[in-house]
């Protein structure tokens, strides 16, 4: 009869028990490979979205505070029917929005700045660095051509969508979306960041909605407790140059059984 | 066993442990991370090591809790089971490095305290989407952390073994909440069914595994048919069924008793180990020696004592042999108090006089 018995603390373990753990041992180490794989491939969340992270570059536009502070940058070889300018949310770094006041102040004014780029489909957004947003000093041209950006009403309409914040969800992190990253995106727009109705389609891309209050204004207090979830928001649609904009009273947004 | 405290002892089998431990972790962690980016190269790094980090915790957790049913089952996994702690420590490593960048990336950097945000950062809505999932995961990590800090046998000698085990036993409490933060958590966004069935599989796999070591101890705990004499001796089992150099573990009173039988002699002890609680009984006599089938701990079998210089010492039991069955007294002795082995070859000669007398008197 084999009667092996092991010891931990003796050099080598008796061959019949050695070649079992042996077995043993192989077979996890398999199974750690195959999950690894298996977990990684299965992954459904993560889509295609950038934060150039560490590149800092210059911009000049027109600074606008409403709804959410962006950026009108004039686009280059307009082609007639498109809009000549692009829209780009400001940010500050970490979990900030635009200081409010600085936005009121340069309101309309034409200012240079530097920052990060961050994309997702048609959205674009900046991450702008400490102080260094400037006012140009002659931009009278640009200011004239940017107040032609008249918004276009598109009428009331019904969405179903998630609300995510606008900076991770974008690109500074991906997947920046769902329930893991709810208390992220609570925080998010808790500082200011611009809350955003993320509308999928099935047939078609992704649609970006800024959402305001019947009466334009930031709603990211009212909204912190629909995050991440699915929800149903009836209110007015309106086109502001590039930027989708959903009017309605956030007491009326409605939270889906999922 | 230990008469002074070192950081780590080494020796051949514990490097190789523990080099299939970190080629084992750092296989999966490597190829996780490389395949998602492959895959899907705009994940950004930090929610990829964060899925790594935590993946990795939560499959190693997984056979830290089964390598204990396993070794019940079987005794030849019993090497897996020696540097048990290394395993675990390692699962409060990566748990800490996945809640770390949890924190940094989630929480820190916003308008609110980023460990209080774990707590408040996800307000209850009455939805799946609003089951704080965060903080089952912040309690285990701090079960995990405390059993990896108190792995050392320092903790296990200052603490006392019953103290030190019941703190370690919150493994369970820790796998529970893991479980609870996965489900309300990752689960809820990614719904590929292979994430479903691995952590129902990983839960179905170590429940079946502790409820088919229990019942194989079924046997083990049933009280022995026959009620103490009035001698107050029990009688545990026949000698034959004893193989020699090992036990049979009877329980008598509620406490497990391990009956060893060697060089001729029955002994009986506590099945409980000192060192970590191990059982004794599924142990051996080596030089002399009953050795913990756990890690190695050994005592003389007649006083339950260590061998000098070590100084662990185990209750034993008064044990007689008669007609070729073991009577033990449930009693136990102090720890450390000498029981005379029984005979067993004398015993089985007076019974064969005693026998053949008894034929030639009915001739």
């Amino acid at each position: 009869m084999n009667d092996e018995f092991y010891i931990g603390w003796e050099e080598r373990a008796p061959s019949g028990i050695g070649s079992q753990v042996r077995r043993a041992v192989a077979f996890l180490l398999a199974f750690a490979v195959v999950l690894a794989v298996l977990l990684a491939v299965a992954q459904r969340t993560i889509g295609v979205s950038v934060f150039e992270w560490g590149k800092v570059k210059s911009f000049s536009g027109v600074l606008r505070s409403q709804p959410y502070p962006h950026l009108l940058v004039p686009r280059p070889g307009a082609v007639t029917g498109q809009t000549s300018f692009s829209s780009y949310y400001l940010v500050k770094p970490f979990k900030f929005g635009l200081d409010a006041g600085l936005a009121r102040r340069l309101d309309g004014k034409s200012v240079n700045l530097k920052g990060t780029l961050i994309y997702r489909g048609n959205q674009t957004m900046i991450e702008v660095i400490g102080d260094s947003i400037q006012q140009q000093d002659n931009p009278s041209q640009l200011i004239a051509s940017a107040s032609t950006t008249a918004p276009v009403n598109l009428g009331e309409q019904t969405l179903i969508g998630e609300i995510v914040d606008s900076k991770c969800y974008l690109g500074v992190m991906n997947p920046g979306q769902l329930t893991p990253h709810r208390a992220c995106a609570i925080r998010c727009i808790s500082g200011g960041i611009p809350p955003v109705l993320l509308v999928r389609q099935t047939n078609g891309p992704a649609l970006y909605f800024l959402l305001v209050s019947s009466d334009g204004r930031p709603v990211n207090k009212q909204v912190l407790n629909l995050v991440a979830e699915p929800v149903q928001i009836t209110g007015e649609v309106e086109r502001q140059g590039e930027l989708l904009i959903l009017r309605a009273d956030p007491a009326t947004y409605r939270r889906l059984a999922r | 066993m230990g008469l002074e405290y070192k950081a780590v002892r080494w020796n051949r089998q514990k490097r190789i442990y523990d080099f299939a431990l970190v080629g084992g972790v750092g296989a999966f962690l490597v190829l996780f991370t490389v395949s998602t980016k492959v895959l899907f190269p705009f994940v950004t790094g930090e929610i990829l090591l964060m899925r790594a980090f935590g993946a990795a915790a939560f499959i190693l957790l997984h056979v830290v809790l089964c390598i204990g049913p396993l070794c019940r089952l079987n005794p030849k996994f019993l090497p897996l089971l020696y540097n048990r702690r290394h395993a675990g420590v390692t699962t409060g490593l990566l748990g800490l490095v996945h809640a770390t960048l949890v924190v940094v990336t989630y929480h820190a950097g916003g308008d609110t305290n980023p460990i209080l945000s774990v707590f408040k950062g996800s307000p209850l809505t009455g939805s799946i989407a609003g089951v704080p999932f965060q903080p089952f995961g912040f309690f285990a990590l701090v079960i995990l952390l405390l059993m990896a800090a108190t792995s050392h046998d320092f903790w296990l000698a200052n603490l006392s073994a019953p103290v030190w085990k019941s703190l370690h036993m919150l493994v369970y409490a820790a796998y529970a909440l893991l479980v609870l933060h996965v489900a309300f958590g990752v689960l809820q966004a990614e719904v590929n069914p292979v994430y479903v069935l691995a952590v129902g599989g990983g839960l179905v796999v170590v429940l079946g595994l502790h409820i088919a070591a229990a019942f194989r101890e079924v046997p083990t705990d049933r009280a022995p048919d026959s009620a103490a004499g009035d001698d107050g001796f029990v009688d545990a089992c026949a000698v034959a069924d004893i193989l020699e150099k090992r036990a049979r573990i009877i329980c008598l009173s509620g406490e497990r008793v391990a009956i060893f039988k060697y060089d001729g002699k029955v002994s009986a002890v506590s099945n409980v180990c000192q060192h970590q609680n191990g059982p004794l009984g599924e142990g051996k006599v080596l030089d002399g020696c009953i050795t913990c089938p756990w890690h190695g701990y050994q005592y003389l079998p007649d006083t339950g004592a260590s061998p000098p210089p070590f100084v662990e010492k185990v209750p034993t039991f008064n044990v007689r042999v008669r007609h070729g069955r073991v009577f033990v007294r449930p009693k136990p002795n102090p720890p450390g108090t000498r029981a005379e082995p029984a005979p067993v070859e004398a015993e089985s000669r007076s019974s064969r006089l005693e026998e053949a007398l008894t034929s030639a008197s009915e001739r």
